[in-house]
């Protein structure tokens, strides 16, 4: 009885989420677009949007709103919604907050579901822009429109390119999809998300969506929780948030417990220094930082809270690339013995596990390598090691279960060692299911060899410590994932 | 649990935003909680008699629907040990309360008396505490006490409800956990009774969502096999 009931529950719930799932998606993959507050006018933000639009990437129709035009950049240009000649699944709106509300009532004669307000001067800047803010949320409720923003710069689908930031390409590069393993980052701020698409561009990280929630007022962190989720083009969801409205934590904290089983959640949250707005009269309410409860409640929920973008984006790429760690033991694998120390000090900073080989490893090790590598934990095959040496010491490390993640350290200057390393470690992680982060230290050539290890899905990192920060994000979520089952064998004071 | 519901609903009539001490414990002690045995008493006579049930030495705490801060206005006496230094106690007690009210420009109301515990066996201090986040909700606060909790601020939390393997990282994740496992020689605490006390108090303010603030503090925890022991409870509700 009870357990049909709980079913029951379950599947009223799957449904609900099916049914956002399926309202959020249209910002994804709408077919058909209007830019409300399109403009002539050279570099302005209505300019620009409509220019993401007339790529020949994006494939859907695009459709102008301005009364003041009749065609922007080519495209048609129609004094409102109603006057388009076909159906309209998305509206970006970028024209000012207080004609907002009529816009609002056009989108819902449209009959349109999804709008994203780019536009600012809503609750962000006091009472007056707040009511503005709840007429359009009003109107959207009445007739079943989700909005993401105000005062947002919307999203970026790198599969669709649906492309909605008002940053011009040439100042603000756009991520790519990888064919490995690809990102997905919902952010607060729109000036963070704009500076990230432009960082991950460079950096050839693969990223699949950029959301930019702005203020939060329908679309928030719960539903793109939700959504990429089930999304099969995100491996990884980051969010960075300052905070939430009343209440949204937790609704936050329920969705991720059941997500984070299944795909690694990454948070970035700033306002760390800030107290609970409460009046506290308890010792508990007075010791209790608002902070600190997020910090609680994302440990309870498994979501892994990054100190920076950098070290999100450290972890992403591994937990994007590599299976959850199964233990906390890590090899280091190296052809230079500093490069070695020094990633094995910050494996060890991490409160991961560096044990040394067992005597019987040692043993069949010493047997196929050279006398003069050192075997121990790191192993140094040495310098003018090539990969036939990388691949004797990972086929009995493996084989001896004595490790849960292998992190390699390359020094590609030396003559000796070349590219087939890459196929060396995907053949080994792909048989032992262990994952693999590799560290190289250069320039350009380093560089380069390393945006080629990553499409071969090697997260690969330019420094020990960045390396130690994926290695340890990889236990960290196999403990999430595994939970008892994760073979822990370091319980350090203080974890 | 009902009785919780009435407790509050008496101190929200009387336009209390926390209940009497005698009224934290029965709560905590219907949610299983340990706390020392109590009583309340209404003149010194009736507080040496409960006193003698409930043995010395004994605890005497005024009990009044003004005072929440009790120690502030002198109305807590410790380690009463004979007949004679209850009924002292208790009349201290009832002086230094009138005095609070005159200093105040309150009248402080008295006819409920005293709260009689018995003074429990000196152990490891504990906080356990719960507060209401605007975002998260209910979250609940482990600490050790003392200068752990007052100047190192060596807390942990966790939202409600967590599970039991969650209240097992809180006693180990703070950074003072070692003298939990017993240093210098001393045997290990009871962790397994402050599992039950955190997982107890989850329970109650799950059930209990009118609950705002919460402190046990300090809480005892004994020798591995002793259990813990709540022994000063405060709970503040929404009016």
């Amino acid at each position: 009885m009870r357990s049909k009931q709980t079913i029951e529950v379950f599947a009223r719930r799957m449904a609900v989420s099916q049914n956002t799932n399926d309202e959020i998606d249209i910002f994804f993959s709408a077919k058909s677009v209007a830019i409300y507050g399109a403009s002539a006018t050279p570099n302005s933000v209505g300019q620009a949007i409509v220019q993401n639009f007339i790529k020949p990437q994006f494939t859907g129709r695009v459709y102008a709103v301005n009364p003041k035009y009749s065609q922007v950049l080519g495209i048609p240009c129609y004094p409102s919604l109603q006057d388009i000649p076909d159906e309209i699944d998305m509206v970006v709106v970028a024209v000012p907050a207080r004609i907002t509300p009529r816009v609002f009532e056009d989108i819902a004669a449209k009959g349109v579901k999804a709008a994203i307000v780019i536009s600012g001067g809503f609750s962000e800047t006091g009472p007056r822009g707040a009511e503005l803010e709840d007429q359009i949320v009003k109107i959207a409720r009445e007739n079943g429109i989700r909005v993401i923003g105000p005062n947002c710069v919307g999203v970026i689908d790198t599969t669709t390119h649906i492309d909605t930031f008002f940053l011009p390409e040439y100042r603000c590069s756009r991520p790519r999809a990888s064919n490995v393993a690809n990102i997905s980052l919902v952010s607060q701020s729109g000036a963070f998300a704009a500076a990230i698409a432009d960082w991950t561009a460079e950096l050839g990280i693969g990223m699949s969506k950029i959301i930019s929630l702005g203020n939060k007022c329908d679309v928030d962190d719960d539903d793109l929780l939700r959504y990429l989720a089930a999304d099969d083009s995100t491996q990884v969801i980051c969010f960075y948030t300052e905070g939430y409205d009343p209440g949204k934590g937790r609704s936050f904290f329920d969705t991720a417990k059941e997500v984070t089983p299944h795909k690694p959640v990454i948070v970035v949250k700033s306002g760390r220094g800030k107290r609970a707005k409460e009046a506290a009269s308890s010792h508990t309410g007075s010791l209790a930082g608002s902070d600190q409860v997020a910090g609680a409640a994302y440990k309870q929920a498994g979501v892994i809270r990054a100190d920076n973008f950098e070290h999100m984006f450290d972890m992403a790429r591994a937990l994007a690339m590599q299976p959850p760690a199964r233990g906390d033991r890590v090899l280091m694998v190296t052809n230079g013995g500093g490069l070695g120390v020094m990633t094995t000090d910050a494996l060890e900073a991490e409160g991961l596990a560096i044990p040394h080989p067992s005597p019987e490893l040692t043993e069949r090790l010493q047997e196929r390598l050279p006398s003069y590598c050192a075997i121990g934990n790191p192993i140094d095959v040495v310098g003018d090691s090539d990969s036939s040496r990388y691949d004797i010491v990972f086929e009995e490390a493996l084989k001896s279960g004595e490790y849960d993640i292998v992190v390699v350290g390359m020094l590609l200057q030396t003559p000796t060692l070349g590219m087939d390393i890459t196929n060396v470690i995907a053949n080994h992680q792909r048989q032992s299911g262990v994952p693999f982060v590799a560290v190289a230290m250069g320039g350009a050539f380093t560089s380069k060899a390393g945006e080629i290890m990553e499409l071969m899905g090697v997260p690969t990192y330019a420094t020990g410590e960045k390396a130690a920060v994926a290695a340890k994000a990889l236990a960290t979520y196999g403990e999430i994932k595994y939970r008892d089952k994760f073979r822990r064998t370091l319980f350090p004071d203080n974890p | 649990m009902k009785i919780a519901k009435k407790i509050f609903e008496t101190a929200r009539s009387e336009n209390r935003s926390f209940v009497l001490e005698n009224e934290a414990k029965e709560i905590m002690r219907a949610y299983g909680i340990p706390v020392p045995p109590f009583d309340t008493a209404t003149t010194a006579d009736e507080a040496v008699e409960k006193s003698k049930e409930i043995g010395f030495p004994v605890v005497l705490k005024i009990l009044s629907k003004d005072i929440l801060h009790k120690s502030d206005a002198g109305g807590v006496k410790v380690n009463l040990r004979t007949e004679d230094e209850v009924r002292e106690a208790f009349q201290t007690i009832m002086e230094n309360a009138r005095k609070y009210g005159e200093e105040h420009g309150i009248d402080v109301d008295l006819s409920r008396g005293v709260f009689v515990s018995k003074f429990a066996d000196e152990g490891t201090e504990v906080i356990i505490g719960v507060t209401r986040d605007p975002q998260f909700g209910h979250a609940i606060m482990f600490g050790l006490g003392g200068i752990f909790v007052e100047v190192l601020k060596d807390v942990t939390f966790r939202l409600i409800p967590l599970t039991e393997s969650d209240a097992r990282e809180m006693i180990r994740e703070i950074k003072a956990a070692k003298i939990l496992d017993g240093i210098r020689g001393q045997p290990p605490r009871d962790t397994d009774a402050l599992v039950k006390v955190i997982l107890a108090v989850s329970k109650m303010v799950e059930e209990n969502p009118e609950i705002r603030e919460l402190d046990c503090n300090p809480t005892f925890v004994y020798e591995k096999g002793n259990g813990a022991l709540v022994v000063d409870a405060r709970i503040l509700i929404d009016v």
